[in-house]
């Protein structure tokens, strides 16, 4: 039982997770792992990293017909 | 025998998909249920996956786990993030799906239910899915380069122009034709037409609240920005009661394509951050939600397919479109078989986020499937209904007549039985004052979709509260497209002018802004313009416009396929981007040539252009209504002019590769591949 409702909690976890990372929410923690992985000394602010993405994203197709 | 049971497992899908299919293709007489539809696609998709695009990877890619993604190399948190696979196919597929998959299938369901869904499924296994696969891989190996740049190192510098050039067409196109649709959608509409606007302020909303108080935090913004919206479907019903609002918010074609058309520009001229990305927010979050409720809808629902598999019109002669089902029933399906667009996303985010090569089979072929299966549910949504009320929604008053009951009595006299009492009725229940002439595929899928939902949940009363969630989650989207494709259209356009005259390429200055956001919109508009004034309804001539120049994409995205796997030396396996390659071109060259030249008025843009000519010349139409005639004749004109344009493009492109493959086949050149040289991955296997 303890084994399951510990599964079932790993799961909703990762799916929550993924979510985060859907939608765009665990976008700045992971930009921030990566640059403190790479040792940079500058990191961008959440809303400096915010516009940067959208700018970025928005400047080629990126939606469908 | 654990050897057998899987291939056991796989072989009894095979049949159960074949059997389903041979049931779908012979039934007659009796309505046949949609779960036979959901049956053949699953199977099939299933079967396809499991077996065809397995070969792909192992045969003709070769697919290599232990070489590093550019997402490995070069993570840089920022434009190259290895990404959960579950999570970049939700990315990818987000970004594929868009209203074409929903409104191709439902115009198509003219010609019966049954060319639309073999060609959603075969389509999707065949083509659509195999470019997106070979794409995404072609651009994984070369660092995340765009279609564009590929076509341009791998085929010619020629060839690379000529997809630029494609793509800015196509979008152009594309805008205008989708615009149409919301047009029709919301034509006289107080309560559609309020929805929507409202979504508007809310998004601006969003964009601050996601901008200064909470930067980056989507979720929780676009919860509140759902529930909004959500609200504003409810509130619509107050306005369209409410004598006053009701009038403020009802709007004719033409002031609806001026309102549309000062928002496009706004949403291409205004900061990112302020409209386009919390709308697009919203849509993603709205679009995910309603697709999955119509699956689960139809799954729970079953409902009966009413439509007959062939209809009266494959002769050509229909109300929705004209034309044969060859070559028109695979240019007007369009995105649900195969898109030449889905291959801009495939060289776009998506390569430079993966993680794996072998990943790129789910996310490219699979997330194709799926967009497949939206395709059959839309056709299944548009086949549910009456066949009656499918054409009275669907065709112009031209056609059918403007008096509801001579336009009940034409429909009737083609065998669909309907009475103009059963369309009143079914005006009222779902809060519209009419759904006679509403061409353009959202009106009849949202009512479709309405019926679907209303017998899950609420019945005939939450019938009118469905439709405008259906006709409010198909605009929303469509306006995402729009704000998105004029804002991409506004760069590509820099870009171009830039190389003339160097400040106009400069992104940040805001003459050039200006100016570049109203040759886009002036562009689309016209396109959309021209919809809204042509008495034949626009989507006739406009929507096969679109399908050719989609078509004609997919075709250029295939063709820089076949020349990367032939510098590759995979030469037996060369047909399998060959073949859909050859197919796309037949039927976008047959399809222009019809459009262009056909006799009949209703098909070719000359023919018609030249029967309102002699219409003028004889005096048939009266003085007051020349000029705008005159109009129509400019537009058919021009309309022949860009598919003529659109087909000598190809056949640029295909004479480049052509001599490029016949040097590789004949050793006259040594293959120069231009992939990023082999770097072992650093991860273990199971990262």
């Amino acid at each position: 039982m303890r084994r399951a409702w510990s599964n079932a909690k790993g799961r909703l976890k990762r799916s929550w997770n993924g979510l985060r990372e859907w939608c765009g929410d665990a976008a700045y923690e992971n930009y921030r792992k990566c640059a403190m992985r790479r040792g940079q000394e500058s990191v961008l602010s959440p809303r400096q990293f915010y516009v940067e993405q959208l700018n970025k994203k928005y400047s080629q197709p990126n939606r469908c017909c | 025998m654990k050897r057998i049971l899987p291939i056991v497992i796989w072989v009894a899908l095979a049949v159960v998909a074949a059997a389903a299919l041979a049931t779908i293709a012979l039934h007659r007489g009796e309505p046949i249920s949609a779960s036979w539809f959901v049956l053949a696609a699953v199977c099939s998709y299933l079967v396809a996956y499991r077996l065809y695009s397995a070969f792909i990877a192992a045969k003709l890619l070769a697919l290599d786990n232990t070489r590093a993604t550019p997402s490995e190399r070069r993570d840089d948190g920022r434009d190259f993030v290895p990404t959960n696979k579950w999570v970049l196919f939700g990315h990818h597929f987000a970004a594929i799906a868009g209203p074409g998959p929903l409104v191709g299938p439902t115009l198509a369901a003219q010609f019966g239910y049954l060319p639309g869904t073999l060609w959603l499924i075969a389509g999707a296994a065949f083509a659509g899915c195999v470019q997106d696969f070979v794409i995404l891989f072609c651009s994984i190996r070369r660092d995340g380069k765009t279609l564009g740049e590929m076509a341009r190192v791998e085929v010619s510098r020629r060839g690379g122009f000529i997809a630029q050039l494609a793509v800015l067409s196509i979008m152009i196109i594309l805008l205008g034709v989708v615009a149409l649709v919301i047009v029709n959608a919301l034509k006289s509409s107080p309560w559609a037409t309020f929805t929507l606007a409202a979504t508007i302020p809310i998004a601006l909303l969003l964009g601050a609240y996601l901008r200064y108080l909470r930067p980056g935090r989507v979720l929780e913004a676009s919860l509140m920005g759902v529930a909004l919206v959500l609200f504003a479907v409810v509130a619509g019903q107050w306005v369209a009661d409410s004598a006053s609002w009701s009038r403020v918010f009802t709007l004719s074609g033409l002031e609806l394509t001026f309102a549309i058309i000062v928002y496009g520009f706004a949403a291409s001229a205004l900061p990112v951050w302020l409209l386009l990305a919390p709308r697009d927010y919203l849509s993603a979050f709205i679009k995910a939600g309603a697709i999955f409720s119509l699956a689960a809808g139809i799954l729970f629902v079953r409902p009966h397919v009413l439509m007959p598999p062939l209809t009266r019109f494959v002769d050509g002669n229909g109300p929705v479109f004209a034309g044969k089902i060859f070559p028109f029933c695979f240019i007007t399906i369009a995105c649900g078989a195969i898109s030449g667009f889905h291959s801009l996303i495939s060289s776009g985010t998506t390569p430079k986020m993966i993680q794996r090569e072998s990943h790129a089979r789910f996310i490219g072929y699979g997330a194709m499937l799926l967009e497949s299966f939206v395709g059959v549910m839309a056709m299944v949504a548009a086949c549910a209904m009456t066949p009656g009320v499918y054409f009275a929604i669907n065709s112009p008053a031209q056609i059918v007549g403007a008096a509801p009951e001579a336009a009940a009595q034409t429909i009737s006299s083609w065998g669909y039985p309907l009475s103009a009492a059963t369309m009143a009725s079914l005006a009222h229940s779902v809060g519209e004052q009419t759904l006679w002439n509403r061409a353009g595929g959202a009106p009849s899928l949202a009512v479709g979709m309405a019926q679907i939902f209303s017998t899950t949940i609420g019945g005939e009363r939450l019938l009118s509260i469905w439709y405008h969630f259906a006709i409010m989650f198909e605009a929303l989207f469509i306006l995402t497209v729009l704000d998105a494709g004029t804002r991409v259209g506004r760069f590509m356009i820099q870009e171009l002018l830039g190389r003339v005259w160097k400040p106009i390429g400069r992104l940040n200055w805001y003459p050039a802004i200006l100016l570049s956001s109203a040759m886009i919109v002036g562009a689309w508009g016209y396109f959309l313009y021209q919809g809204v004034v042509d008495p034949l309804g626009g989507i006739n001539s406009l929507w096969p416009l679109f399908g050719i120049s989609n078509q004609l994409l997919a075709a250029v995205a295939l063709v820089v396929a076949t020349t990367i796997l032939l510098k590759m030396g995979r030469i037996k396996w060369i047909w399998v981007t060959l073949l859909p390659m050859a197919w796309l071109v037949v039927v976008t060259m047959t399809a222009s040539y019809q459009k262009i030249f056909s006799a009949n008025p209703r098909i070719g843009f000359l023919s018609f252009a030249d029967a309102l000519a002699a219409q003028i010349a004889a005096g048939q139409i009266p003085a007051a209504k020349i000029a705008e005639t005159q109009r129509v004749i400019f537009n058919q004109r021009l309309d022949a002019a860009v598919t003529a344009v659109l087909a000598v493009m190809i056949l640029v492109l295909l004479g480049e590769a052509i001599v490029q493959w016949h040097a590789i086949l004949s050793r006259g050149k040594e293959p120069l591949l231009h992939e990023t040289p082999y770097v072992a991955t650093q991860w273990a296997e199971g990262d």
